[in-house]
Order: C-alpha cells, then sequence, then structure tokens
C-alpha cells in the first residue's frame, strides 16, 4: 500500500465519503478507500456518534467490503493497515460507542490477519502452545500466562494479539517459568531459568480492548516456523484477578524476583482502578461541626460498623473530641443503610459531632484515609482505627502538643496496647529475616508489659503504625496521602515515615499516650497472609536502602 | 400530686408479669417509699419479650399503665435486635425517643436503678442527655450480668466451678465464639455507662468487692442490705426431732439443687432419718441434661424427698412452719440470697453453700452451717450434724438476728438520696489509672 493517510472526519461531513468507497461499521468505524491514480489510499476514521441516515444509504456492510476491497491487499500492506488502524485508535479520544469500535476493528483484524497453521498438541509435532489466561487490569493493561515450546529451534518471537488488533511482543521481557507438566507430556527434561517453557506477565496493548473473546497468542522460531493458538474468555473480574496474580509470588521466594517487576504495574493498575472506583458518594454530617478544629481524627470502618458506637462511648468522656474534626469513612459501602440509621441514633445519644463520607465502593485502607484526610478541616490529621480505643481523656490534646514542639516532626505515634496491658506497638522497627530477605516491620516489645521502662521513652523511631498516626495535613497533602500501592492496610504507614523520613522529616514515638489497639477484629486472617507477601516484596523494592539507613540510625 | 422530690425507680420486670427475686424487692423498695418516704416515687417496669407475651398495645408511645397507679408504667422493648454481649438495644429509638419524652414529662430528682437490661446500658447516658448532672442517679447492684456474659452466674462454662476472676482472656474461654478483644470492649462499653452513676448499692459486701475488682470506683459502691417488710415469724413446732428441710428457689442448676439431691441420696442410704421438701420452678426452662437427672434423683430419694414443685408466696408461712432447715445450696456465689432473709424473718437456721454471698449472710456455726459448695458428701456430713443433735438447732436458732427493716432500709437509702441532692459530684471516670512509669525523653540518634 503506497500511502494511508489518517483523517479524523466530523460527522457533519459525512456526506462527502463517496458510494462504495466508505464502509461503516457499526457506525463507529469508517474505513475510506479511495482509488487515486490506480493505488488506493487507505483512510480510516472514528466517528464520534452514529453515522446520518444518508450516509449509512449509501454503505455497504463491513464484511462484503472488506472482503470485496482489503483481499488484494498483500499480507504486509494488510498488516500495516491493522497497525495503522491500532495507531488511530490508540490516539483518538474514545467514541461513546467503543465496544461498537471494538467489535468493529475484530471484523477489520478477521479480514486482514493471514491466519497461521494452528498449534496441534501433538507429540510429535515440535511446536506445542497454550494461552491459560488473560486478566484484564485496565482498558490497556492485560496479565497473561501460557506455554509455548518449541523443539526445534529457539523461539524468536511470542506475539499475543487483541481481539481488536493490537499485537503485542512479549519477549524477551516476560516472565519465564518452568513447566515439568509439558515437559512431562513431551518426554524431555524440564526446561528452567530464562528457558523456561510458561510464560506470565503484565502487558499493555497500544489501543484498548474491551471484548472478551477473540485473543490470540503467536510464536515464531529462528528458522521462522509459526503457529498460533486461541486465547480463552478474558477475565474482568479486578479482585479475582488481583487474588490470583498476587498468588504467583508463591513461585518465587524473594523480593528480588523478575516476576515483581510484572505484578507490580499488574496491581498498581488494579488498585488505581479500584481507588478511582470508591470515590466520596455522599458526606452525612451529624452536629455542630468544630469551628477552628486542631485537629480532624480520621477513622476508616471496614466491616464492622458496631465499631462506632464503642469509639463514641468513649470519646463521649473527652471534651477534646468533641472540638476536633472526626470524620469516619465507610470502606463498606454495602453497610450504608444500616449506618445511616444508627449513626443519626449515636449521635442523638452520644452528642459527639462527626460526619460520616461514604465511598462508591470499597477502595481498602489507604483510599479511605486519603478520602477521609481530603475532607479534613483541620490543621493536623490524627489517621485511627475503628479497632483503636484511648485508654484515658487527653490523649489527642497531649500528642498534639508534642507535635507542636518538634521542629522536624513527621509522624507521630503513641502507645498502642491490647486488650490484656501488653504492648501492641511501641514504634515500628524494620527486621530481615535470619539469612537476609525482605525487611519486615517489627513492633518494638511487642507482647511486654506496658510498663517496660524500655517502652516507655520518647523517642525517635523509623516508624509508627498507622493504626493511630498524628501528621501535619499539608505534609500529608504534599505527600498525595497514603500510596495506594499496597493491598489492604499494610506498609502504607512505613512506607509513609519512609517518604517523610526523605524529606527530612523524623518520626517520633509517644509513650505518655496510651491507647488500646484490639487489632485483628476486621480481617480474616488468611486474606492478610495472601497479601503481605507482595506488599513487604514491595515495600523492600521501594524502600531498601532507605530502610538501611534508617536502621544504621538506632544502632 | 405531692411537693415531694421525685424518684424514679426503673426495674427489668414488673412481679405482677413475673415473681423474680430483684423486681419483688424494686416494688416492695417502690411501695415502702410511697407509704412513707420522703419523696414520690415513680416505677418504670420493662415489658416485652420473652419476659411478657404481650406486645406493646398502644400506637406511637412504648408506655402502658399499671393497674391504675398513676406513678407506675411499664416500658415496652424488643428484644430482637438486642446486643446480648454489650447489653444495648441496636437501634437507640427506645431511648432517645422514648425514654427521653418519659423523663421530660416526668423530670424526677432523683433516679434510682434497679437494672438496666433489656433498656441498655446506654440508657444511664440518656438520662444524663435528658435529666443533666444534677440529677443523682443510684444504681443497685443485684447481680453480675456487668461482668460476666454467662448471665452474671460467675461460673466458668469450662468447668462450672464459680469464677475467681474475670478478664477478656477468661471470659474468651468461657465463650470462644467472642473474642478477648470483643470482651475488652463489652467492658469498656458498659465502664463507660456506669461511670455515669453516683452511687451503687451493694447488698451484699462479697458483691460490692466484685465490683470493685472490676473497676467501679470504691469509693462510689455502698453495701446496703435489702429491707424486708415485716412479718409475721412462722410457728416453731415442738418437734424431737429438727430433721424436716426446705429447699425454696429456682430448679437449676447454679442454685445446686441436684447437689442437695445427691446429699439425700447418701443419707437414705445410710438409712439417716431425714426428710426434705422441694419448692420451686421453671424446671420446663432448663437444659434437657439437668431436668433428667433431677429426675432420676427424684426418683432415687423418693423415700426421703417430696417434690412439691411451685408455690405461692403467701404459702411461705405453712411452708417454713414445716421445716426445721432451709437449705440453700447454690454452686455460684450468689449475691444475697433472699431466701436466707426469709429463713431469718421466720427463723429458721440456714445450711449454706460456704462461697460468696452466702457464706457472707449465714454465719457458720452461729445462725446456720456452712457446706463445701458443690460438695454432695460434705453437704450429707453437714446434714447429718444438723439433725444429730436437737441442742445445736436451738443454739442456731436463737442466735438469728432481726431481719433488716424496709423501713430502716428506706431511712438508709433517703440519706443517700439527699447526700446527693446536697453536693452534686463531679463524675469520674471509670478508666484504668495512667502507668506508674516516668515518662524519658531520649533520641535514638
Amino acid at each position: 500500500m503506497p500511502e494511508a493517510e489518517l483523517e479524523r472526519m466530523p460527522a457533519t461531513t459525512d456526506t462527502a465519503l463517496e458510494p462504495l468507497a466508505t464502509l461503516l461499521a457499526a457506525d463507529v468505524v469508517a474505513v475510506h478507500l479511495d482509488p487515486e491514480d490506480g493505488a488506493p489510499a487507505l483512510e480510516i476514521s472514528i466517528l464520534d456518534r452514529p453515522a446520518a441516515e444518508e450516509m449509512r444509504s449509501q454503505c455497504v456492510d463491513l464484511r462484503t467490503f472488506l472482503r470485496e476491497r482489503l483481499t488484494p491487499l498483500a499480507s504486509d500492506e494488510r498488516l500495516e493497515a491493522m497497525a495503522l488502524l491500532d495507531e488511530v485508535a490508540a490516539a483518538e479520544p474514545a467514541p461513546e460507542d467503543q465496544v461498537g469500535l471494538s467489535a468493529s476493528r475484530a471484523l477489520v483484524r478477521e479480514a486482514l490477519r493471514d491466519p497461521l497453521p494452528p498449534s496441534l498438541l501433538d507429540r510429535d509435532e515440535p511446536q506445542g502452545m497454550h494461552f491459560d489466561s488473560v486478566l484484564a487490569l485496565a482498558e490497556d493493561a492485560f496479565y497473561v500466562r501460557g506455554w509455548a515450546r518449541d523443539g526445534q529451534a529457539p523461539l524468536q518471537r511470542l506475539t499475543v494479539v487483541s481481539p481488536e488488533g493490537s499485537r503485542v511482543e512479549l519477549l524477551p521481557g516476560i516472565y519465564r517459568e518452568p513447566r515439568p507438566d509439558v515437559h512431562s507430556f513431551f518426554e524431555e527434561p524440564t526446561r528452567t531459568g530464562a528457558e523456561g517453557t510458561g510464560f506470565l506477565g503484565y502487558c499493555e496493548t497500544r489501543s484498548p480492548s474491551l471484548l472478551s473473546t477473540g485473543w490470540i497468542l503467536e510464536m515464531e522460531n529462528a528458522l521462522g516456523v509459526a503457529r498460533e493458538f486461541p486465547g480463552p474468555q478474558v477475565t474482568r473480574d479486578l479482585l479475582g484477578a488481583r487474588t490470583s496474580i498476587l498468588n504467583d509470588l508463591h513461585k518465587e521466594s524473594g523480593w528480588e524476583t523478575p516476576l515483581m517487576d510484572h505484578v507490580v504495574p499488574a496491581v498498581s493498575r488494579i488498585q488505581q482502578r479500584l481507588e478511582e472506583r470508591a470515590a466520596i458518594e455522599e458526606v452525612w454530617e451529624f452536629g455542630e461541626p468544630a469551628a477552628n478544629p486542631e485537629a480532624s481524627i480520621v477513622v476508616p470502618l471496614y466491616g464492622r460498623i458496631d465499631f462506632l458506637e464503642h469509639q463514641l462511648a468513649q470519646f463521649v468522656h473527652d471534651p477534646e473530641l468533641r472540638e476536633s474534626d472526626l470524620i469516619y469513612v465507610l470502606d463498606s459501602p454495602e453497610l450504608a443503610t444500616a449506618l445511616k440509621a444508627s449513626a443519626g441514633q449515636l449521635f442523638e445519644l452520644y452528642g459527639v459531632p462527626f460526619r460520616v463520607v461514604v465511598l462508591a465502593q470499597n477502595g481498602g485502607y489507604s483510599v479511605a484515609n486519603n478520602r477521609g484526610a481530603s475532607l479534613a478541616r483541620g490543621r493536623r490529621l490524627l489517621l485511627l482505627n475503628s479497632d483503636v480505643l484511648p485508654a484515658v481523656p487527653g490523649w489527642l490534646g497531649r500528642m498534639s502538643a508534642f507535635y507542636e514542639d518538634q521542629d522536624s516532626i513527621g509522624a507521630l505515634g503513641p502507645k498502642l496496647l491490647f486488650e490484656d496491658d501488653t504492648l501492641q506497638h511501641a514504634g515500628i522497627k524494620f527486621q530481615r529475616p535470619p539469612g537476609g530477605g525482605a525487611w519486615e516491620n517489627e513492633h518494638y516489645f511487642k507482647g511486654l508489659h506496658r510498663d517496660l521502662p524500655a517502652a516507655n521513652m520518647t523517642r525517635r523511631v523509623p516508624a509508627v503504625s498507622g493504626a493511630c498516626l498524628m501528621i501535619d495535613r499539608e505534609l500529608f497533602e504534599d505527600l498525595d496521602g497514603l500510596r495506594g500501592m499496597y493491598v489492604q492496610g499494610d506498609y502504607e504507614d512505613t512506607d509513609l515515615c519512609l517518604r517523610l523520613r526523605e524529606r527530612g522529616r523524623e518520626t517520633w514515638y509517644l509513650p505518655e499516650v496510651e491507647l488500646y489497639h484490639l487489632e485483628g477484629q476486621s480481617y480474616a486472617l488468611e486474606t492478610r497472609t495472601a497479601m503481605s507477601r507482595y506488599n513487604v516484596w514491595l515495600h523492600t523494592r521501594l524502600w531498601d536502602s532507605e530502610i538501611e539507613a534508617a536502621m544504621a540510625e538506632t544502632a | 400530686m405531692t411537693d415531694k422530690p421525685k424518684i424514679l425507680y426503673v426495674s427489668h420486670n414488673h412481679p405482677t408479669i413475673r415473681p423474680g427475686g430483684a423486681e419483688a424487692y424494686a416494688y416492695e423498695l417502690y411501695r415502702a417509699v410511697r407509704d412513707g418516704g420522703e419523696f414520690e416515687p415513680l416505677f418504670l417496669a420493662r415489658t416485652g419479650p420473652p419476659v411478657s407475651i404481650s406486645s406493646r398495645y398502644h400506637e406511637g408511645t412504648l408506655l402502658t399503665g399499671v393497674n391504675e397507679d398513676p406513678n407506675q408504667y411499664f416500658f415496652y422493648t424488643d428484644t430482637l435486635e438486642y446486643d446480648w454481649l454489650n447489653g444495648t438495644p441496636r437501634g437507640k429509638t427506645a431511648l432517645i425517643k422514648y425514654l427521653r419524652e418519659f423523663l421530660q414529662a416526668q423530670r424526677p430528682d432523683v433516679v434510682h436503678l434497679q437494672h438496666t437490661l433489656f433498656f441498655g446500658y446506654d440508657m444511664l447516658r440518656e438520662m444524663r442527655n435528658t435529666l443533666g448532672d444534677e440529677v443523682p442517679i443510684l444504681y443497685t447492684l443485684h447481680e453480675f450480668l456487668p461482668i460476666c456474659h454467662r448471665n452474671g452466674q460467675l461460673v466458668r462454662t469450662t468447668t462450672e466451678k464459680p469464677c475467681r476472676e474475670e478478664s477478656p482472656r477468661r471470659c474468651h474461654e468461657c465463650f470462644p465464639e467472642v473474642s478477648p478483644q470483643e470482651f475488652f470492649m463489652r467492658k469498656r462499653f458498659i465502664q463507660s455507662h456506669m461511670s455515669l452513676v453516683d452511687r451503687f448499692i451493694a447488698p451484699s459486701s462479697f458483691l460490692r468487692d466484685r465490683y470493685v475488682d472490676w473497676g467501679l470506683p470504691a469509693d462510689k459502691v455502698f453495701t446496703e442490705e435489702y429491707g424486708r417488710l415485716p412479718v409475721t415469724p412462722a410457728e416453731t413446732r415442738d418437734r424431737r426431732k429438727r430433721n424436716r428441710l426446705v429447699f425454696i428457689g429456682q430448679l437449676s442448676y447454679f442454685k445446686g439443687v441436684n447437689v442437695l439431691l445427691e446429699a439425700m441420696k447418701r443419707l437414705q442410704d445410710d438409712e439417716v432419718d431425714v426428710h426434705l421438701s422441694v419448692y420451686g420452678a421453671n424446671l420446663e426452662l432448663q437444659p434437657d441434661e439437668f431436668r433428667s437427672e433431677f429426675a432420676e434423683l427424684l426418683e432415687a430419694t423418693k423415700e426421703t424427698v417430696d417434690f412439691e414443685g411451685e408455690f405461692n408466696h403467701d404459702d411461705l408461712p405453712t411452708i417454713m412452719a414445716d421445716a426445721d432447715w432451709v437449705v440453700v445450696p447454690s454452686v455460684w456465689w450468689e449475691n444475697s440470697p433472699l431466701v436466707i432473709q426469709e429463713a431469718g424473718q421466720h427463723r429458721r437456721p440456714v445450711i449454706a453453700s460456704d462461697i460468696g454471698g452466702m457464706a457472707e449472710k449465714v454465719h457458720d456455726g452461729v445462725s446456720g452451717l456452712h457446706f463445701r459448695a458443690a460438695d454432695p458428701a460434705s453437704l450429707a456430713e453437714t446434714i447429718s450434724k444438723a439433725i444429730g443433735t436437737r441442742k445445736l438447732w436451738d443454739e442456731l436458732q436463737a442466735r438469728i438476728e432481726p431481719p433488716y427493716e424496709m423501713d430502716e432500709h428506706v431511712r438508709s437509702l433517703t440519706r443517700h438520696y439527699k447526700e446527693l441532692l446536697a453536693s452534686r459530684s463531679e463524675e469520674e471516670l471509670v478508666t484504668p489509672p495512667a502507668p506508674a512509669t516516668e515518662i524519658e525523653s531520649v533520641r535514638y540518634a
């Protein structure tokens, strides 16, 4: 094909198109084949809205057009035409009917594509492959798994093709894993390392892909032998995809694995989307808000909305709490109706003013805190878990006073106790497991009695728990709040302290203030273990050297 | 209407619906204050399931009248949505609307709670909201419900032995499905509300000590025995042998009736000349295991034991007249058992378990006898000793102290009310003390 022109065609000028030379597919894609000097020029346009009736009447259907007009094109010209279409779709703003566009593009792809010989699963075939799964993380982000085995020559190319025709080359960056099951079928030794037959990982398509079927996996070896294999149905459940991807980490034992190069972007995309969905849906205000609150207390509520009543039954004894800006963030939207009924009654009973921020979807710990903080009126923020109860009134003022007095303070955490008066938290340090590995968060003196002298020293610590953490509001905003890349309430707090440290801000532990942290009631334990491996690896990946430095100071 | 100051009594039940020790006492107190006190009493009795089958009568209110008495009300609360662990209704409408309206209309000068059960501990918060800090609130502690989730029995589910210390850990052992953290929150929740009470009245020192151990401020808890309305003591028949025993109480595991029957079986096997009458109700509410054990023991002791079933309180003098000894064999601590006071009023020595309120109210070898709680052998031995010598019974009977009179009780409570009205003390919080450790400031860097 000599030349291809890209043109965005305004719907009002549709009539300029020549009969039969124009194709309208699902009213969204217009391909204009304009014979000029005997050579066809291809114009591809995406319309903003359904085409005008007059224009429709001039068109033939897509299949007919493709068959009659594009088949004569040479193979490489057709590939080029597809790439062109991909480029247009990526460059143009999304049309109203995105699915329609995808459907049209899938038809175009099938008309233009030269199918490769199918891969057969046969011991006598040198080439074998399987496309196990496609997890959709975003419109242009996917996590794919499968295997490709070539007994003839080294693998040269491993390509996934979206139903819309976006081609993504997986080699060499894709994560390779041994597939003993495959090699046992082919009765040969298992290939490991970079030669691993299995592949899995994160990839991005150039243009959005919305269709659930029609993915293809292609392979080609050094001798030019190529095969293809049809892909499975796309999985779109984000939470399911997240669990599935995190489980892949069980294949590895160390945080430095290249697998993390795939899991981190994949999970981050999911987290980002979950965050977008967890917009503030409603804000309910109970009582007269304090005029000039010193502190805003942000409390995410997840699952256990009964904790609200328990906290209010304690806060009611503390005049400082009535003067503060108390913000509950409901991160379990399915409980909104129940909470609305009860929150109003509880305000009537306790008279402590508070707001409730309802999120449209569950967004996780960091999102809930950030959303709450975005509405804060106080000079300082106090991030507080819903299962934390103060030991005695006056705690908030004492924390504020201490914070005020420290020039370069960033974060401040109090002493947290278990229900049996032993230490749940006296500051956080980082520790590598014996034999090395990722840094793990360790609470100082956990399980020892609250009166332990060493736990009663006001001091700088590497980090403090987000279960009760004070920070200047502007500082928090400058840092864009807690980072949502961690999964479900783990390591966001130490990440925050390390980012503060990077800016020269200190983290302090204040034992004269005591609260009870009745932890572990909100989440199922298994869910936490599955995610904590990811969080701890990610945390070390981001902070290895900073942690090293922070810990050197404590020595 | 009178110009006397108003005192509001709140009870979890009314004896006209179902008899029960605490509610019967509360009602007697109400009547005694009405008939001779310096206060105008109001009586607010909770009604509703499971105690009463009646539903709320009138649309738009939870109140109904009681026997045309303008100073008595039933207050209906539902228990479908009652949080039994924390002792609070999940919906607060009954408190923040209906109780509030009642308090606003009545404006009591003093509140004396006999119970918060079925209302919720947070009724205290609502009372403070509506009545302010000027109105003294008193709270008579009839049992251990705030301390113990097992219906306040303080008997461990693991061993069925009396519990000597409460903690989130131990409570969780008794109720594995409730976490220690939830028990901690329960305690903090209940104490949050109980901190609004100005004075607690404990009918026994034993009960007072348990509550002080649990966290109530010692200077707020006063020991004050239940007052008794005067009765004519039952006839003391001149019998050659003092070998007639009586058990009066709920037929439940905790009241120890089976321990007593076990002891009777031993005595019967030893051919001891002894007789026991068993009076009591609510057998049908007991677990099958208890009921079949009770039935087997009754069958085995039929020569010496008569099971009389439910009884009418008016028949008490007759029942006492037939008996020489009253046996109180409870396997839980008890508070101040009414039956011990009644035995005293009718001048019958008591054979009681050597624990808790029973040990406190019955003086071993002085006005009665102790035996090792939950030990049938010890009880059989004590009964043998009791019926063996006629002189012992005479000596013990002679030393029975006259019961604490209701009039005196009302005078004592009135002093409490007046003291509190005279000087309204600052409310204190029930909270653990701050750590004693000195705080140093050290930089690690």
